[in-house]
């Protein structure tokens, strides 16, 4: 168990990531942290081609500095995430449930149910402008619910349908909201 | 008199009043279910509310804003997972309450103390926010740039695991709020020759997918956590308990509003900060820490309802946002074509005293719903992840399409998302990118202004840094904020 002090410096945003979690988290953490390191020089690069160093004041001055900082920033995480994989090999600390309410374990970036979501949002976002929002989210929600809550597809439609009236009456009637329309089905969603 | 008539807008409307309530119930929902936020809620409400007269929105934000920090310590104290990071210190001693059939109790006691911190807080909003209004006239554009700068170092420094991280993830938001044309010689910033880039990257998008998705797709790695019923038993606390912890609560109101009202920093950092404070100044708690002391239940949840009203201080006199949430509620003020800074105060001063008198009115909701309906709502948080998740996946999805009805956006929300993910598990915290992509604009303008200010010589734009009072001021504390964070000063620290 965790002591209170190790759990004074979490998170602002939203997710409470317990400080257990930054002594190790698998190989992933250095990749990634190199993948930040090349994505801060590439957005360097596009920086310094919009004005280039031509005087204080140009347009390129402020996200140069920001790319900077960022270049810098990333490689002080790479080198530690290098430093702390060379000292502790290969082992990531044992988990302990009871600690990490809304954390992620350790070497678990790429789960199944990551995978299978995402590619189940990516679908939904690319079906949205052809078939409309109406018909996508119900496909998308039925999908997704079917996948990760595995009570049968007749509940799973059900919650389907209750869920998508209840979004429709809400934003389009109550929020007079405009929906995404498709363009296979134009008129009618 | 028109202090007073609009100070008393949203109690006197029955709309205005329907409003509020419903905010203050739905963010005390939305604040108590792990993996829903208050700053998720409020980035999606806005895009639903961008066409409501402006007073219409922010009543109900503002509901749900006071609703969703102390809606975290519902389930902190029921189940020992906090609904929200500020509500961390709250579950080390509530849930041992819990355990020992207290639990009504402790909801009882931090219900009325969050409202006394929430009503603290608002009136330091009240009193002072005019005073700094009038006094930041003084400031010139170095000032707005070191303000903004020492915002997001704050949330950088403070909220994630390392300072390097937070950087990384502030300077990260500032280049996306770069990208577009740039406001003074339209140049185009990192377009990519893309029609659609010229107008920027949309910030609800960022805000959505950030905040939105992001945290759905982590919340995947927690769908199987058992629920655990508690018994409730009475929830009004005694007049003892509350006359016993008053000195304690005010201090820690005190604390609360100061660090709500520093740029950045939040309701989580007061509240870890108050309970460190109940540690230190308790020296004989009838329970001991850890173990359910009413002491440390009492100081965070003062202290984080109390930094509501500090957090609204800056954003609505400085036009810096207090902390996340109120990154978000800045960028429905822009939306509603309002521009937060001093001359807001001065120009706008009736939406000023709307804004106090709508977070009174939503604390009095909290004090009423907070002590009512306890049984109903443990059974709403038990709402399965695997409904909650999809769910929230598609709410972004219209929220984002709502705000210019432009399809792109939807794919933007989702690549942020991803993008979010990734920051989230290996430990950067996604709040200073908002605050970044809020305040990169404006640190750009005022950086060019102080440079243009200094001819372009470098010599004189540094010595602008110190020849001022109030610059030194800032400057300093600048200054000290970064050599705070490098490792030298750290191990002096440890060593003394």
């Amino acid at each position: 168990m965790a002591g209170p002090g190790d759990r004074l410096r979490t998170g602002s945003g939203l997710l409470f990531i317990p400080m257990k979690f930054h002594q190790s988290k698998g190989p992933g953490e250095a990749v990634f942290s190199l993948v930040l390191v090349l994505f801060s020089a590439a957005a360097f690069w596009q920086s310094y081609g919009i004005s280039g160093f031509g005087g204080l004041t140009s347009a390129g001055v402020f996200p140069m500095l920001a790319s900077a900082a960022m270049l810098i920033s990333a490689s002080v995480v790479l080198s530690r995430a290098v430093r702390s994989r060379l000292s502790e090999g290969d082992m990531a600390p044992a988990e302990n449930p009871g600690d990490a309410p809304g954390g992620v374990r350790p070497g678990k970036v790429f789960t199944r149910d990551l995978v299978i979501v995402a590619a189940l949002v990516a679908g939904y976002v690319a079906a949205m402008p052809y078939i409309g929002f109406v018909p996508a989210s119900a496909l998308f929600l039925f999908a997704a619910f079917s996948y990760l809550w595995r009570k049968g597809w007749l509940v799973s439609l059900a919650v389907t349908v209750l869920s998508v009236t209840v979004i429709y009456v809400v934003f389009r009637l109550g929020f007079q909201v405009v929906l995404p329309g498709g363009t296979w089905l134009r008129g009618v969603f | 008199m028109e202090m007073l008539s609009n100070l008393s807008l949203s109690w006197l409307d029955p709309w205005l009043m329907f409003l509020t309530a419903a905010g203050t119930l739905a963010g005390i929902y939305v604040g108590a279910i792990p993996g829903l936020s208050v700053t998720m809620a409020t980035s999606i409400l806005i895009s639903f509310t961008f066409k409501w007269p402006v007073n219409d929105a922010l009543a109900l934000i503002a509901g749900v804003f006071v609703g969703g920090v102390y809606g975290g310590a519902r389930t902190a104290i029921l189940l020992n997972i906090p609904g929200a990071p500020s509500a961390v210190a709250t579950a080390i001693e509530g849930y041992p309450m819990a355990l020992r059939g207290e639990a009504g109790q402790a909801i009882g006691l931090t219900t009325v103390m969050s409202v006394l911190g929430g009503l603290i807080g608002i009136l330091a909003l009240a009193v002072s926010a005019p005073a700094i209004a009038n006094f930041a006239l003084m400031f010139q554009s170095r000032d707005y740039l070191l303000l903004g700068l020492i915002g997001i170092l704050l949330v950088g420094a403070l909220s994630g695991e390392s300072f390097a991280k937070g950087v990384f993830a502030g300077a990260l938001g500032v280049l996306i709020g770069m990208v577009g044309l740039d406001p003074m010689t339209a140049e185009q910033r990192l377009t990519f020759g893309s029609v659609q880039l010229m107008g920027g990257i949309p910030y609800i998008a960022a805000m959505i997918g950030f905040f939105g998705v992001a945290e759905a797709l982590v919340q995947l790695h927690n769908l199987s956590l058992p629920p655990i019923r508690q018994k409730i038993g009475s929830v009004i606390p005694g007049l003892a308990d509350i006359r016993r912890y008053l000195g304690l609560a005010l201090r820690s109101s005190g604390i609360g509003t100061i660090i709500g009202a520093l740029p950045g920093t939040g309701g989580d950092i007061a509240a870890l900060l108050a309970y460190d404070h109940a540690k230190r100044s308790t020296k004989n708690p009838d329970v001991p820490f850890g173990k359910g002391a009413k002491e440390g239940l009492v100081a965070p949840e003062t202290a984080n309802n109390a930094a509501v009203g500090g957090a609204f201080i800056p954003m609505l006199t400085l036009g810096i946002p207090g902390d996340a949430v109120t990154a978000v509620i800045i960028g429905a003020l822009f939306i509603h074509g309002l521009k937060p800074g001093p001359l807001l105060l001065i120009e706008t001063p009736h939406l000023f005293w709307f804004i106090v008198g709508n977070l009174t009115l939503a604390n009095l909701f909290l004090l009423i719903f907070g002590l009512s309906g306890i049984r109903v709502f443990t059974k709403i948080v038990e709402c399965p992840k695997a409904i909650l998740i999809p769910l929230i996946i598609v709410l972004s999805a219209v929220g984002t399409y709502a705000i210019q009805n432009n399809p792109v956006h939807i794919t933007w929300m989702l690549g942020f998302g991803i993008a979010g993910y990734f920051m989230k598990v290996f430990g950067f915290q996604v709040g200073p990118v908002i605050l970044g992509v809020i305040l990169g604009p404006m640190l750009d303008s005022n950086y060019r202004r102080t440079m243009i200010g200094a001819r372009h010589d470098i010599g004189e734009f540094l010595w602008n840094f110190v020849s001022n009072p109030i610059t030194l001021v800032l400057t300093v504390s600048f200054l000290l904020l970064l050599v705070s964070q490098t490792p030298l000063w750290q191990r002096w620290v440890r060593d003394r």
